[in-house]
């Protein structure tokens, strides 16, 4: 009876003053008891975690062979993989072809083993989830410049080359890569360089004509037509380059100096900030963009029926010392149930015929020696006007390469461009 | 009584329950990232638990970027505001007279309209949005529409940024959620009111302007609000629609900081700063309501 309702409703009765202090102090009260329940929860990562004062560099000029733990050695060598394995791949959306991973399950079928695609958005997300378990993967899809920290962090195992032949396929710079000297952690995935996309039926000038390319992101003309890519290191990298600096500069003038430029560029052309270049160029949302190689090559598959690729041209620079190049590699995390199952896996996406596929899947090239750089445009894989998305080995000898940066500086570089990003 | 009390008790207890972990726990666990620091080799956030060890360090960082001339934050948040309230405006011209027609003149298909306002909730926000993307390119619908039939030249580049587009977007992809409450507002008006109105000589704008208008207040601040608090914090229609940081939210604010690992924590502290602006207006409608059903007693 609902008359009767407010009688006994408990909203009826207001909390007085005195009531509701009492109630706050008993509430404040419980706050440390659960403060207490989560530090007991938590594992604490700060005193797990050892100091950046130890952090290393990797560098082409400083090479690094991580050391191996006893308490964190490879798995031995002939062992059987495990029965009903899944394997769970921890990479970025559309950056592995499924082709690839229903061919692993027939050729292991007798093991009953199956594949998993786990995918992030960015590696940040991805080194957060792994740290903190919120993820159960066997191999991580991370770019070089994470391979310090995750040595550090405990968080990937050593490799046992035994079950990984077909590291023969890979260009030979990448058997002793600088940033994992003798590939103890780590096998090369894919190469690509960061250049400058555009559309000729929507750009009248020839870019890579310019005295310096990176000028364009500058250029009035180009308001409200142009896109960076949103990752930090690779837009903030372009404004060091444009200036002839190091892309991994800790130099506190020139980091000022990124800002400054970043927040120009921001009132000059008003760039749009995301990774859908690769769709933002052929349908004519933006006619100009930075881009990576991979993403360049994909740009043939996305345009709109009836639209020729052909107007599509990219830019890296021809003396690569200003331009940079990086490659992706797969890992073998430290919590991955099926260690053998896994390293099997690398073996094989480094099988030339599953490399090539992957390639032609995801668009980005893999470091293979069958798959020859200068055929790919004479073959008709790669179209004569996009040839210079074509890496060639001899780049990673005199390209500008992402490297690690010290905590503190990559805390500067993120600091940035969050203001970059406000639109201030 | 006892047992009447017990009663009450049950029926709170999913509600309270539901506060607790999916509230008071997480906002716990934002002000413990907000005044928490940061891992010293992976830069990740690490959350300070208990409130006595508590730094204030990223917290008074966001507050003293917040304006003045290191104010970086302070053109989004502004921004924001003026996005919402004109977003929050349209939405409500669009959507009051649409929810009056359903309520009025609905008649025997109140159902069916009913049915095809809320049918864009049958498809995921992200899906509608996607949608307009195609829409909106220079080579979309929109530009065919207006160029009516090729007899105009137009070209308009929609997605270069332009706020026009982010507003769009939100009223667009809010008013679903106007409509709705404003609808269940208007048809609990009793017609007897309204014929009493006319039977005392008011005309039909007047019965509007002094009947029903009046007694459509709280819906319409309670439909206001519901759009409003949702579209402070959103960053995916200005991500997909723009992209530019010239149109960068507070919600854009926030999503960048916790994409940074460093500046994960200046995120917490702008995300309670963001509960704090919204508390207002939703205690602005408690204090309504309450107004009102002690009016109506």
């Amino acid at each position: 009876m609902p008359a009767s309702w407010g009688e006994y409703s408990p909203i009826s009765t207001p909390l007085n003053r005195r009531a509701f202090l009492g109630k706050s102090l008993a509430t404040a009260a419980a706050f440390p008891t659960l403060a207490a329940f989560l530090d007991a929860c938590s594992s604490s990562p700060t005193t797990a975690a050892p100091s950046s004062s130890a952090f290393t560099v990797a560098s082409p000029a400083n090479p690094v062979t991580w050391p191996i733990s006893s308490t964190n050695p490879a798995i031995a060598d002939n062992l059987v993989p495990e029965q009903n394995a899944t394997i769970n791949i921890y990479t970025y959306t559309s950056y592995l072809d499924p082709a690839a991973l229903k061919s692993f399950e027939k050729k292991y079928a007798k093991y009953n083993v199956k594949c998993l695609i786990t995918t992030f958005e960015s590696t940040s997300e991805a080194i957060g989830k792994i740290r903190s378990g919120g993820i159960q993967a066997d191999i991580y899809n991370p770019s070089y410049d994470q391979m310090g920290r995750m040595v550090k962090g405990d968080l990937i195992q050593p490799l046992n080359h035994t079950y990984i032949s077909n590291i023969s396929n890979v260009w030979p710079s990448f058997t002793n890569p600088f940033y994992d000297q003798e590939w103890r952690y780590s096998v090369p995935y894919t190469v690509y360089t960061t250049g400058i996309v555009w559309r000729t039926d929507k750009v009248s000038e020839d870019v890579a004509a310019r005295t310096n390319p990176y000028d364009v992101f500058w250029d009035p003309q180009y308001s409200k037509r142009l896109s960076v890519l949103d990752d930090y290191r690779t837009a903030m990298g372009l404004v060091a380059m444009r200036a002839g600096w190091d892309i991994n500069t800790a130099d506190p003038t020139q980091i000022a100096g990124m800002h400054e430029q970043l927040t120009k560029m921001n009132q000059a052309t008003s760039p749009k900030v995301n990774v859908t270049d690769y769709q933002d160029i052929p349908t004519k949302v933006v006619d100009m963009c930075q881009a990576w190689s991979g993403d360049a090559f994909n740009m043939v598959s996305y345009m709109p029926t009836g639209q020729s690729p052909d107007v599509l041209r990219y830019w890296f620079p021809t003396d690569p010392h200003n331009g940079e190049v990086d490659n992706d590699m797969l890992v073998l995390l430290k919590m991955s149930k099926y260690p053998v199952m896994a390293h099997l896996f690398m073996n094989h996406m480094l099988d030339y015929k599953v490399a090539r596929a992957n390639f032609m899947f995801t668009g980005y090239q893999m470091p293979q020696t069958l798959i020859t750089p200068s055929n790919l445009v004479s073959d008709g894989t790669i179209p004569k006007n996009l040839a210079s998305v074509v890496v060639e080995e001899s780049l990673f000898t005199k390209g500008q390469r992402l490297l690690e940066l010290p905590p503190a500086v990559d805390a500067q570089w993120q600091a940035i461009w969050s203001q970059f990003k406000a639109g201030a | 009584m006892r047992r009447r009390r017990f009663l009450w008790v049950a029926l709170a207890t999913p509600g309270v329950l539901w506060l607790l972990l999916l509230f008071v726990f997480p906002f716990y666990v934002v002000l413990s990232l907000a005044f928490g620091t940061l891992d010293p080799l992976f830069l990740s956030p690490v959350p300070i638990w208990n409130p006595m060890h508590w730094i204030p360090d990223q917290f008074t960082y966001v507050l003293s970027h917040l304006a003045g001339a290191a104010g970086f934050y302070g053109p989004a948040i502004l921004r924001t505001f003026a996005y919402v309230f004109i977003a929050s405006v349209g939405c409500l011209l669009i959507a009051y007279p649409v929810a009056y027609y359903v309520s009025r003149f609905g008649g025997k298909r109140k159902g069916m309209l009913l049915v095809l306002l809320i049918a864009p909730f049958w498809i995921s926000y992200m899906m509608r949005m996607l949608a307009w993307v195609n829409l909106l390119q220079i080579d979309g619908w929109i530009n065919k529409v207006l160029s009516f039939g090729g007899i105009f030249n137009v070209h308009i580049a929609w997605l270069d940024g332009r706020p026009s587009t982010v507003i769009l977007g939100l009223i667009y992809g809010y008013i679903p959620y106007m409509i709705l409450p404003l609808y269940a507002g208007l048809d609990r008006i009793e017609n007897s009111l309204l014929e009493a109105a006319r039977d005392l000589g008011a005309s039909r704008l007047s019965t509007f302007r002094r009947v029903t208008l009046p007694m459509s207040k709280s819906a319409v601040v309670a439909s206001l609000l519901l759009v409003t608090l949702p579209m402070v914090g959103d960053y995916f229609t200005n991500d997909l629609l723009s992209a530019s940081p010239s149109t960068a939210m507070f919600g854009n604010l926030i999503n960048t900081a916790i994409e940074a690992d460093s500046q994960v924590g200046k995120g917490a502290a702008l995300l309670i700063i963001m509960f704090v602006v919204l508390l207002a207006p939703m205690l602005y409608y408690v204090r309504m309501t309450e107004k009102a059903e002690g009016g109506a007693v």
